[in-house]
């Protein structure tokens, strides 16, 4: 109960820090970099339910932000529906996406579901530019209607979306569904022999996923107003693991501190110019090195007094 | 009386290997049996057969007068027949409790009262009720194989399969287990099929042992018979166990 209470407060205590944030900076440039941040919040909760909880590493979690970001630029773009119908759409591409990867991948032991997920989604990348008649190509798809026309408000849904999704998932992560793909990550044949359908349970939690990544993804195009083949990037999938893991993998809760504080480190490093990722990756090496277990979860575990 | 499984030419090769040659042999409902053999004769082959991890080549698996064939592992832990493995398999960072808790989600089981009684109990049952909230990682070996049962008898089963049980446990150990495991089949009325390499264990525990040696059926009787079963005693001659365990 005293736990509890104190992860209450914890939680309502980041929500009001990101929720007073915009208001007290002042400054449309800041809240867009806040925004941003929030969404990267999104995908590496998205990432840590599936990869953190059952140990299933997915080396390609841009495959269903693309998906969502894609999906929500044809809606707004070719079918001139609402932008709204993009955050539906772009949660339902990616589950499609999932089930084409995960269900052919996920009842194989060893690194191919890991794999697969690295090759589609750069096998998506390459067919944006393939197909650039519809895609726009490099180019990518500008000009889209955004959600709200204040920043701010746009700022604030981010921020509900993002309590949302996580607070969905740490629900589900703390109930015995999450028991279940710890036990999957602990011993995969063990569960087995426990009378777990271990591939519906890894099926489902993929689903789950990439439900919300793609969700993300279409807030995030919906932010930029544009999509660009980047929503596919390598780089945008191992930026998201990195972020999981400084901010604790497996909690849920730890990756929204970590994005948030890897989305904000190269602003606060703005002054060392072109020293600036060298900085950047030194401090991320040496949060790596000396606290393999991340670094928001764990202080978190401390403050709240709890192993 | 029909048995409550009945194995019949069951075969799986790796290779050039035959693991398991035609084996045949029935349980009775309530029975308390055995598996003797030497190391690498094919009693955790024979095992991973029934529980459906490995494919079988040939043969036949009924049980309670349903084929298992094909079936996944999980299918038929929720027909009721469980199994423990030979090196003890926790699901590590996890507790005591949360590991049991595990078997208890099994389908079969999940709806049949709250999980976590029924966890509770369970492991009061195997003497681990004071360790619950223990980080596995943290267990001593022996309560390691005490969990190891804990979480098979979560899922409720009819035919509990356990391999090699008392590996790697100290002498005064080793009863403990051994009046658990009498106390599960008394009690309880569970049918149980033991592995084991040395017959001293099996003595006061088994009515029934099945010998193997290289993949094979050798002997089928009462332990006391077992032990001076001239294959049997072949099969043990020239190495470095001998039946009793005490070479
Ligand atoms: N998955 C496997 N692949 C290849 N050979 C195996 C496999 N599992 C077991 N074996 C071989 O089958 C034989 C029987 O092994 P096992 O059933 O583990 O014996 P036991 O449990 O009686 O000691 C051994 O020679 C072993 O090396
Ligand atoms: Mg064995």
């Amino acid at each position: 109960m005293r736990r509890l209470n104190k992860d209450a407060i914890g939680a309502v205590s980041v929500l009001a820090i990101l929720a007073l944030a915009p208001l007290v900076a002042r400054s449309d440039y800041f809240t867009g970099i806040l925004t941003v941040s929030l969404i990267f919040g999104i995908w590496a909760v998205s990432w840590d339910f599936m990869s953190g909880l059952t140990g299933r590493e997915n080396f390609g979690h841009a495959l269903f932000i693309g998906a969502g970001a894609y999906s929500a630029a044809f809606i707004d773009s070719k079918f001139d529906l609402s932008p709204w119908w993009g955050l539906p759409a772009g949660a339902f591409a990616a589950v499609l996406f999932s089930l084409i990867v995960g269900f052919p991948t996920l009842r194989l032991r060893g690194p191919y579901f890991a794999l697969a997920m690295l090759a589609a989604a750069t096998i998506m990348q390459r067919l944006t530019r393939i197909f650039w008649q519809y895609t726009g190509g490099e180019e990518g798809i500008p000009g889209l209607d955004p959600l709200f026309d204040d920043p701010l408000a746009t700022y604030y849904f981010c921020l509900l979306a993002l309590a949302l999704t996580t607070a969905a998932l740490l629900a589900l992560a703390q109930s015995s569904w999450g028991t279940i793909l710890r036990a999957i990550r602990g011993d995969e044949a063990a569960c087995q022999a426990a009378g777990i359908n271990i591939t519906f349970y890894k099926i489902v939690s993929l689903m789950i996923s990439a439900a919300c990544a793609g969700m993300g993804g279409a807030l995030y195009a919906d932010y930029q107003q544009a999509v660009t083949p980047d929503v596919f990037a390598v780089a945008l999938s191992i930026t998201l693991i990195i972020m999981v893991y400084v901010g604790g993998m497996g909690s849920i809760y730890g990756p929204v501190g970590g994005a948030i504080v890897l989305a904000l480190l190269p602003e606060l490093l703005r002054g060392l110019g072109e020293y600036r990722l060298w900085v950047y990756s030194i401090i991320l090496m040496f949060i790596l090195f000396f606290s393999p277990g991340g670094l928001v979860a764990p202080l978190w575990r401390r403050l709240r007094g709890t192993p | 009386m029909t048995a409550l499984l009945k194995v019949e030419h069951l075969t799986k090769r790796f290779g050039g290997l035959v693991a398991v040659k035609d084996v045949s042999f029935e349980l009775e409902a309530g029975e308390i049996a055995g598996i003797l053999g030497p190391n690498g004769a094919g009693k955790t082959t024979l095992f991973n057969l029934l529980t459906g991890f490995i494919a079988m080549d040939l043969g036949t698996v009924e049980f309670e007068g349903g084929s298992l064939a094909g079936l996944a592992p999980h299918r038929i832990v929720n027909r009721g027949l469980a199994r423990t493995f030979q090196l003890c398999r926790p699901f590590r960072g996890m507790s005591v409790f949360e590991n049991v808790s595990v078997g208890c989600l099994a389908p079969r089981v999940r709806h049949s009262g709250g999980v976590e009684a029924r966890a509770r109990r369970i492991l009061g049952q195997v003497g681990l009720g004071a360790k619950a909230a223990t980080p596995v990682d943290a267990l001593p070996y022996g309560d390691l194989r005490r969990l190891e049962i804990a979480r098979a008898l979560a899922t409720e089963p009819k035919l509990l399969l356990l391999d090699e049980p008392f590996a790697g446990l100290g002498g005064n150990e080793i009863e403990p287990l051994s009046a658990l495991i009498r106390k599960l089949h008394a009690e309880e009325g569970l049918t149980i099929l033991i592995i084991e390499h040395k017959l001293r264990e099996f003595m006061q525990l088994v009515r029934r042992v099945i010998a193997m040696d290289f993949g094979e059926i050798i002997a089928i009787g009462p332990p006391a018979e077992i032990v001076r079963h001239p294959r049997v005693v072949e099969a043990y001659i020239g190495r470095t166990e001998a039946p009793l365990g005490i070479a």
